[in-house]
């Protein structure tokens, strides 16, 4: 499997405060990768580097073998942040229009993919809402929807499940699932552990910057007494 | 073409949000509430005395129009950062100098279009009122109008990169007023004093945009004739190279500034 992030003893620090100390981690096309951490553990400046939002102070980040930081790289990539407040003045047609032209896009590609999508992620019946009368659950399918719109090959999603209601966490594992069988690399990172358990081929888990366990599910939870919690907590009190 | 389609998203995002935000229905009312009264009116019934009211009414347009356009293009990166839709904005395959540009060129487009309608409405009232309706002046005044907007929405635009909207406003709101008011001057100040100040007032001079050039509301007002069209084309010229050189330090400070 080749490999599509290749993160190498990395290191960024804001000021005095040390975010990710010495990070070397990978991840293979194909594969779903949990990356998990207790809040301020570094996962979101990670995903920010790996989106190229800014550089590492040290070590080299390279996604699809390039460098994040290219417009070209993120053709290739597609990202759905933690939490976004989208243009309250636009629909959700709109919302996805403006993307699509963003990522280079033809009209009618747009309006195709924007249909299968807004089916997909159930926003079907708030078409023609305005984004501001959205509850959160809401934004964060709309959110899901943009990050899909251009069929991205390699998937980040930054606490993808926060303020999903139940039905909407088992449609949204299920096209996360869908999209493996696809052929989609997915990183997300989360604290719902019971989602990463069922999802993800690997997980990763981060603490105060650092990485502390990177192992494939079935080889952590495979006494089968206990599960992804209780590692995880384990693995944060021991480290 | 890329590139194309990318600010041609960009700029529609900001005419939604004038659309949307029913600004274009309060420029509108202004307009009719600001232009009408005053074109019509005959104070104290002396014949002519109207054209001080037309003065004043195409003042406030200039004040309501300045604005609009710095108010926008001022909270065009805070509000993008403050709401996180910079995040998935920056994901997208469009490089950073795109995405500015686009967005500036979109505010910008939004506030040409309120300038538009002002004169618009502006000429159709005086149209109505007078035959003799200065065309070639007019045309002048709006070109020149537009250029300045140009001007002052690049700096503002530079402005955001360094201040938050409020200080961006008052820093750039006290630079324009006082080259409006005092730019002709400063030659003459620097000429009073001795080499180091001298020399920092005639920087200061060659450096801070010169507002006063785009003013034509006094030759519209009372019918003079118009200026050489090379003139006209000349401050143009100067508007859009300004604001080229504050677009290209805006894109390279926003080219390394940490989301």
């Amino acid at each position: 499997m080749s490999s599509v992030i290749t993160i190498d003893h990395v290191s960024k620090a804001y000021g005095t405060c040390q975010a990710v100390s010495d990070l070397t981690l990978s991840l293979n096309s194909g594969e779903i990768l949990g990356f998990l951490g207790a809040n301020g553990a570094g996962k979101t400046t990670t995903i920010k580097m790996l989106l190229g939002f800014f550089a590492p102070d040290n070590g080299q980040i390279a996604v699809y073998g390039q460098n994040p930081s290219d417009a070209t790289t993120r053709q290739r990539v597609g990202y759905m942040p933690e939490t976004a407040y989208y243009y309250p003045y636009l629909n959700i047609h709109e919302l996805l229009s403006f993307y699509g032209g963003l990522c280079g896009m033809s009209a009618d590609l747009i309006r195709q993919r924007s249909e299968e999508l807004i089916v997909q992620t159930g926003l079907e019946h708030a078409g023609k809402r305005l984004l501001k009368t959205y509850s959160k659950g809401m934004l964060q399918r709309a959110g899901i929807a943009q990050a899909l719109l251009h069929d991205p090959d390699l998937l980040i999603l930054d606490e993808p499940f926060t303020g999903l209601d139940p039905l909407a966490r088992i449609q949204l594992r299920d096209l996360i699932l869908d999209l493996k069988t696809k052929g989609k690399t997915i990183l997300f990172s989360s604290h719902e552990l019971s989602e990463a358990e069922l999802m993800c081929d690997r997980v990763a888990i981060m603490k105060a910057g650092r990485l502390v366990l990177d192992k494939p599910v079935k080889e952590v939870v495979c006494d089968g007494n206990t599960n992804l919690e209780r590692i995880f907590l384990h693995v944060l009190q021991s480290s | 073409m890329h590139t194309l389609r990318q600010i041609s998203a960009l700029m529609r995002l900001s005419l939604f949000d004038l659309y949307r935000r029913k600004d274009l229905v309060v420029v509108a009312l202004l307009t009719v509430v600001l232009l009408v009264p005053l074109s019509f009116a005959t104070p104290f019934g002396v014949k002519g005395a109207s054209r001080y009211l037309n003065e004043i009414a195409l003042l406030l347009v200039w004040i309501f129009v300045l604005a609009i356009a710095m108010t926008r293009t001022a909270r065009i990166l805070p509000t993008e950062i403050e709401s996180r839709t910079i995040y998935p904005l920056l994901s997208k395959p469009a490089s950073r100098t795109v995405i500015l540009f686009g967005r500036y060129a979109g505010v910008l487009l939004a506030s040409l279009s309120v300038l538009f309608l002002f004169y618009f409405l502006y000429a159709l009232i005086n149209n109505l009122k007078s035959a003799l309706f200065p065309w070639e002046v007019f045309a002048q005044a709006f070109l020149l109008h537009a250029s300045f907007i140009i001007l002052v929405t690049a700096l503002a635009l530079l402005g955001s990169l360094y201040f938050n909207p409020d200080a961006n406003l008052s820093v750039m709101g006290i630079l324009i007023v006082s080259m409006f008011l005092y730019g002709q001057q400063l030659p003459v100040l620097a000429s009073e004093h001795a080499l180091p100040i001298r020399t920092l007032i005639h920087t200061f001079y060659w450096f801070a945009p010169h507002c006063e050039l785009f003013d034509m509301r006094t030759r519209l007002i009372h019918h003079w004739p118009a200026i050489p069209w090379g003139v006209c084309c000349m401050i143009f010229l100067y508007a859009l190279t300004y604001a080229g050189l504050c677009f290209g330090a805006a894109a390279w400070l926003f080219n390394r500034k940490k989301i």
